[in-house]
């Protein structure tokens, strides 16, 4: 028990202990606290915004996009991920865009997409849509490359057709990389919608912060910040517990 | 002759886009926003006569490469000592699990604040969240090392310096790299936000001037230039690695690099 409390304090002394410094800091006047106001106010700010729904309403705009892309991006990319891994036809017409596109950073082309979908809602998704896209498609093709063909041979000589196979044997065998794609691609998809909403939008998280701080009302902006680490981490470990459930012969 | 219609193939859908972009765009065709190839071009070369081109190139080359070099070498440095001491990896963890998730654009406005509209609000933001992959990639790493290499070189009487240097390093250095292009993409798209949002300087006061003035061609010139800047400097990392782990990389697949 008095070990177990040690290695507690040992793991995570280092979140009060910052805090602790924070409050120092700001109570002494060292930090202008307009700028950087204590974990008091900050608290305060998390708890009276989300309690008058302001908070909530943002964060509810920024996840829902966030996630609508993400699943957009997840239901076209796998298949097409699995199409480019097995035929050679659609592997030879798409894989340089993928494979060439992978490092270009996209998020040039975000001013182009608010003239075609608008400023609102469309055009967030469908960024955040080929933001995850790139991702979930490198990660599942190597996935689906990968499913050792004697596998596929073997259940075959068992007389599987093609739709049996590929969905007791190549789906499944692929499924750890797939998840692979989807745990790169559900931060990408946050930090994206945050991003576009804080370059112009009158609603989400990432208008709210870039509102607040014109306002100088900084500890609004942190308790928003707060909110998106408390976001991203639950949505992280809810894909961690659906990996569990999908693929429960792996184990932890 | 198999590996020509292969080839053939690739180039298919890249043409058949630009061909249709050219075409239709040209005769007025797709909405004025979209503009076209050879307007692009013709954009392009415009301003690299008046030499717009090559300030904004500086100024984004400068910050990007100035901020990435900083939070890659502090991610290493503090990554590879978390994955060694303990003491800096109890106080480094949690605080890296909770700011891991946060976007670190969201902290742009309190750096434009402490550090002004010029490059070292840029520069620090970018080194900001460049810094996160590449410590957790570095910590990781140290610690994945295999064991019985240490013991190894223990139990010949080496000393711990040079454990660090010829042991550990050398055998954590593939998936340091693999940490080091995540911090570098984060760049580049930290680098856009902060310019467009931040100052109008560098290629996103080009993007930013042509759509104020309606000149997509110029806005699509800056769009070029900047994804051209992100895929060069993600093959200059790919190179550097190929030469730091020559030998290393035999028989691993290569092909995500093309």
């Amino acid at each position: 028990m008095i070990a177990q409390t040690r290695d507690l304090i040992v793991r995570w002394y280092s979140i009060p202990l910052l805090i602790l410094l924070w409050q120092l800091a700001v109570g002494s006047g060292l930090v202008e606290s307009r700028l950087l106001p204590g974990p008091g106010r900050v608290w305060d700010a998390l708890v009276s915004e989300i309690g008058n729904g302001v908070l909530v309403y943002h964060a509810g705009v920024t996840l829902s996009r966030a996630l609508a892309g993400f699943l957009l991006a997840a239901l076209v990319g796998i298949p097409f991920a699995m199409a480019i891994a097995r035929s050679r036809l659609v592997r030879n017409l798409f894989e340089p865009i993928f494979f060439f596109g992978y490092p270009v950073p996209k998020i040039a082309l975000f001013p182009v997409f608010t003239y075609i979908f608008g400023i609102g809602t469309p055009s967030k998704i469908a960024f955040t849509f080929l933001e995850c896209l790139y991702p979930i498609v490198v990660t599942c093709t190597f996935g689906f490359r990968e499913v050792a063909t004697r596998l596929i041979w073997s259940a075959q000589n068992f007389g599987a057709g093609r739709a049996t196979v590929l969905r007791r044997v190549i789906v499944p065998a692929a499924l750890p990389s797939i998840f692979a794609g989807l745990r790169i691609a559900l931060p990408v998809a946050i930090i994206v919608v945050v991003i576009t909403e804080m370059i112009g939008d009158s609603i989400g998280l990432g208008y709210y912060i870039t509102i607040w701080s014109t306002r100088f009302t900084f500890a609004n902006v942190y308790a928003a910040i707060i909110l998106i680490g408390i976001c991203g981490l639950v949505l992280d470990q809810g894909l961690l517990l659906l990996r569990r459930y999908a693929i429960y012969w792996q184990g932890a | 002759m198999r590996i020509k219609t292969t080839s053939l193939q690739h180039w298919i859908v890249p043409i058949a886009v630009l061909a249709a972009w050219e075409i239709f765009g040209r005769a007025g065709m797709l909405p004025r926003y979209l503009s076209f190839p050879s307007a692009i071009l013709e954009a392009l070369w415009e301003i690299t006569l008046t030499g717009e081109l090559f300030t904004a190139l500086a100024a984004s080359l400068y910050r990007v490469s100035v901020g990435f070099v900083l939070g890659t070498a502090v991610g290493i440095i503090v990554g590879l000592g978390a994955g060694i001491l303990p003491g800096v990896r109890h106080f480094f963890d949690p605080l890296v699990s909770f700011l891991y998730s946060i976007p670190k654009v969201a902290f742009l406005p309190v750096f434009l604040l402490l550090f002004g509209l010029g490059h070292a609000s840029k520069i620090a933001i970018i080194a900001f969240s460049g810094f996160f992959p590449v410590f957790i990639a570095s910590r990781h790493a140290v610690l994945s090392v295999d064991r019985l290499l240490v013991w190894a070189a223990r139990n010949m009487g080496t000393p711990p310096r040079k454990i660090f240097f010829r042991v550990i390093v050398p055998a954590a250095a593939p998936q340091l790299f693999a940490g080091i292009r995540i911090g570098l993409a984060h760049a580049f798209v930290v680098l856009f936000a902060a310019e467009l949002i931040g100052s109008k300087a560098g290629l996103g006061s080009i993007i930013s001037y042509g759509e104020e003035w309606v000149r997509f061609d110029l806005m699509f010139a800056g769009i070029v230039c900047f994804a051209v800047l992100g895929f060069v400097s993600d093959r200059i990392l790919l190179a550097v690695r190929a030469r730091v782990l020559k030998g290393q990389m035999l028989g691993t697949e290569e092909r995500v690099m093309g």
